[in-house]
């Protein structure tokens, strides 16, 4: 059997999920690591749902993760990480920011956002990790970086070295937001629960 | 060249990276391009790599000839463009491939299965047979690099365009990559040769004999092709795949026989012949169109499933999972989930445009790009969307029909304009119509990722150049009332429209202002709501700006808006469209 891991990033166009893919993929590249990643450009960004998907291990064939083989689904959003919480494999893992963002456009008809996704996320996950992630951001000096919190999060639950993760964040981030991201990601790792 | 005989770098590049990569190692001297995901990548990775002519040219044809002249010079030259683009390069493609080249001529059509960002999911494999050109599919980033630079080395061999043909999950997946160093092909230079490039019926009839010789000639190609292959397996099942489709073959039935064509036009007939034979139970997977299985059932070849694979959407390992037999219980989605479709940002100009549309209660002839979200909630100010520059046309169609151009405009971006919009606007002019034409002018290729284009007077290598202005273009053209506004005074754009709307001759509204992600550095003050002047009519609503929050407490009739300091853009629309002034600049919602 194939040794693969699964991550999937969800959230809300502008978020960074894309470079948080980034990091994730950079890191198991350093690490010696087949790797494959997906991302969703164009109309999609704005401001819509968007996932992006990275599989690491010795052979990767599949750029899209089959339903039922996510590892770990990291939530930038409460809603978009339920949105893809189905797609978890038997104990899998989802760690989430506490972050609500409405739908900026309501179709008519279209149901309220939902009050109890973290305990929706709790029963269905096997895992979870509820991080106040953007907040953490904020108070390190950089709101935008709750997506390096959580990879904080996610380098503790994930077999790849920690060397792999800083070489990751010094190739991803331009040398500006280097440094407040290198904070951000050791908060996420004390943030790393069970 | 073999990924061993390079030097130990790799990279995880996208699909589109890697095809940039495989022309900057084959020695590509010229590349061209307009701006369409999932393509656009591959040009921008090209710009500024020494040794390489990258632009963006006004629309895929003027591309794709640009590209046949480089070639014609003896240069490798590269094309790049979405599927529809190679509508609009059809017509050069289909001759093209009478004269051949001389230097190679590589042609990449990104195809987008699902629409991620797209007006229709044609399948543009069925370009190669029509235009007789070889057709090469990697599925993945290495072999979107190795096919690329194979690509060149046929379109030398066979003297013709090469289509290389991805689609999105290929454009847009990063995967490792060999890096390899480049190797120059200097360009002959331009020769004389009316037999071969001046395509007078009596040339082209010569050339034509000589396209049907070099199919042949590929068909025998195909059968001993590298990139044709069998991996052997449980020969029980035996399937057939190309593309991405290969990849979720190999990850649901990674012990299956396969039959990987990296070739897809012409097919190795007699390789799928003795494949077939070699396996009990005989598929193939495929995305969109029946490509392969038609031919190959025209073959006398049956399969064990019946033509009843998905034609629609794109296909993902779970559909080829049950395509191939599983019945693996999956749970199911969450329920009740409100969707978070993708909507104009806050501050866009395109919104404050579509406002004032909106009050006047006017159909709008809709083109590609941004705006084209118009047609959601709450704005749903567009009525049609067809391809790149019909907006104006349609207006014009519209008109002839009805002999009224007082209720319709035509709504097109300054990009789109130049691609697609001269052309229609000049059939207005010409043939006495009176429509409306308003362009939506942010000046840049916002959709794309903010290209540039002729109107932004900077190249693709964001060097200063000829601007092009929108303005004394159209008055030359001959429309007599042409005008510039700033959509975000939503009155005086109304009272614009309002008099070209009734005036008997054609206008043209510039509505300019530049797209709110590339103005961050605008200072914002932002608006807020005072509570004791709003009535709670929820008209600030009927624009659909993120940055306004309906906080409306549940049972109650009278709306009560926020607006959110960190997403509102300052442009002020929303207390232009307030009728009881309740939204005022500065400080936080009362």
């Amino acid at each position: 059997m194939r040794k693969v891991t699964n991550i999937a990033i969800a959230g809300v166009g502008g978020q960074g999920i894309i470079l948080a893919s980034d990091v994730i993929a950079a890191a198991a590249l350093c690490a010696g690591h087949d790797v494959k990643k997906n991302e969703v450009h164009g109309m999609a960004q704005r401001g819509g749902s968007v996932v992006s998907e990275i599989r690491f291990g010795d052979r990767i064939y599949s750029p899209l993760i089959p339903d039922g083989e996510v590892d770990v689904i990291v939530g930038l959003e409460l809603l978009e990480a339920l949105r893809h919480v189905h797609r978890l494999r038997p104990n899998g893992l989802v760690i989430a920011d506490e972050l609500r963002l409405r739908p900026a456009v309501r179709p008519p008809g279209a149901p309220d956002y939902p009050d109890n996704i973290v305990d929706r996320l709790r029963a269905s996950a096997g895992r979870f990790v509820l991080v106040p992630a953007a907040k953490l951001a904020a108070d390190a000096g950089n709101a935008r970086a709750a997506n390096t919190v959580l990879i904080g999060v996610l380098s503790k639950h994930v077999p790849l070295p920690l060397d792999a993760w800083h070489a990751a964040l010094r190739s991803c981030l331009r040398p500006a937001l280097l440094e407040v991201n290198l904070r951000t990601f050791a908060l996420g790792q004390r943030h790393a629960g069970g | 060249m073999t990924a061993s005989a390079l030097p130990a770098t790799c990279a995880l590049l996208s699909g589109d990276e890697a095809i940039a990569r495989g022309a900057f190692e084959a020695g590509v001297r010229v590349a061209a391009a307009y701006p369409g995901t999932p393509a656009t990548e591959i040009l921008e990775a090209l710009v500024g790599c020494e040794g390489v002519h990258a632009e963006w040219s006004p629309n895929e044809k003027v591309a794709l000839e640009v590209g046949i002249g480089a070639s014609l010079a003896g240069a490798r030259a590269i094309v790049s463009m979405k599927h529809v683009g190679l509508n609009v390069a059809s017509d050069p493609l289909m001759t093209a491939s009478y004269v051949g080249v001389r230097g190679g001529l590589v042609i990449v059509t990104a195809d987008d299965p699902g629409m991620f960002s797209s007006q229709n999911e044609q399948d543009n494999r069925h370009y190669a047979p029509f235009a007789k050109v070889p057709m090469l599919e990697p599925s993945d980033s290495q072999e979107a690099k190795d096919f690329t630079i194979a690509a060149f080395e046929l379109s030398g061999r066979f003297d013709t365009p090469v289509l290389l043909r991805i689609t999105t999950r290929i454009a847009h997946s990063n995967s490792r990559v060999q890096l390899g160093e480049r190797v120059e092909h200097e360009p002959t230079g331009f020769v004389s040769e009316p037999a071969k490039t001046v395509m007078v019926p009596g040339n082209a009839r010569r050339r034509h004999e000589l396209v049907e010789a070099r199919t042949v000639a590929l068909r025998e190609y195909a059968e001993t092709c590298p990139f044709n292959r069998i991996e052997k397996g449980d020969a029980r099942i035996g399937i057939i795949c190309s593309g991405v489709a290969y990849q979720y073959v190999k990850e649901v039935r990674p012990n299956a026989a396969i039959l990987k064509l990296g070739l897809t036009w012409p097919l190795p007939k007699r390789l799928i012949r003795r494949f077939a034979k070699s396996v009990g139970k005989l598929y193939v997977v495929e995305e969109l169109d029946p490509y392969l299985e038609e031919q190959i059932r025209a073959m006398g070849i049956e399969f064990a499933h019946k033509p009843t694979a998905p034609r629609t959407g794109e296909l993902n390992p779970n559909a080829v999972a049950r395509f191939l037999g599983s019945r693996k219980k999956l749970p199911p989605a969450a329920e009740g989930l409100p969707p978070r479709p993708p909507a104009l940002c806050p501050g866009c100009g395109h919104r404050a445009l579509l406002t004032a549309l909106k009050r006047l209660k006017v159909f709008v002839s809709g083109d590609i790009g941004c705006y084209t979200l118009g047609v959601q909630p709450p704005l749903q100010t567009m009525d049609t969307c067809i391809c790149m520059g019909a907006s104006v046309s349609v207006a014009h169609g519209v008109e002839k029909a009805t002999g009224r151009s007082d209720n319709m405009v035509a709504v097109i971006g300054d990009s789109t304009f130049v691609h697609s919009g001269i052309t229609p606007l000049i059939d207005i002019v010409y043939n006495k119509g009176t429509s409306t034409v308003i362009i939506l002018d942010n000046e840049t290729t916002a959709m794309t990722g903010h290209q540039e284009h002729p109107a932004t007077g900077k190249t693709a290598a964001r060097e200063p150049t000829a601007r092009l202005s929108l303005e004394d273009l159209c008055r030359i053209i001959g429309v007599p009332h042409v005008s510039v506004v700033d959509p975000y005074d939503v009155k005086q754009t109304q009272a614009l429209i309002k008099a070209a709307l009734d005036r008997s001759e054609p206008s043209v509204i510039i509505a300019r202002r530049r797209c709110v992600l590339l103005d961050r550095d605008r200072v914002r003050h932002p608006y807020r709501v005072e509570a004791e002047r709003c009535v709670g009519c929820g008209v600030c609503l009927s624009h659909g700006c993120p940055a306004l929050a309906d906080v409306t407490p549940k049972g109650k009739r009278k709306k009560k808006v926020q607006i959110l300091p960190q997403l509102c853009a300052s442009c002020g629309v929303c207390a232009a469209i307030c009728p009881s002034g309740a939204i005022v600049k500065g400080g936080n919602d009362a």
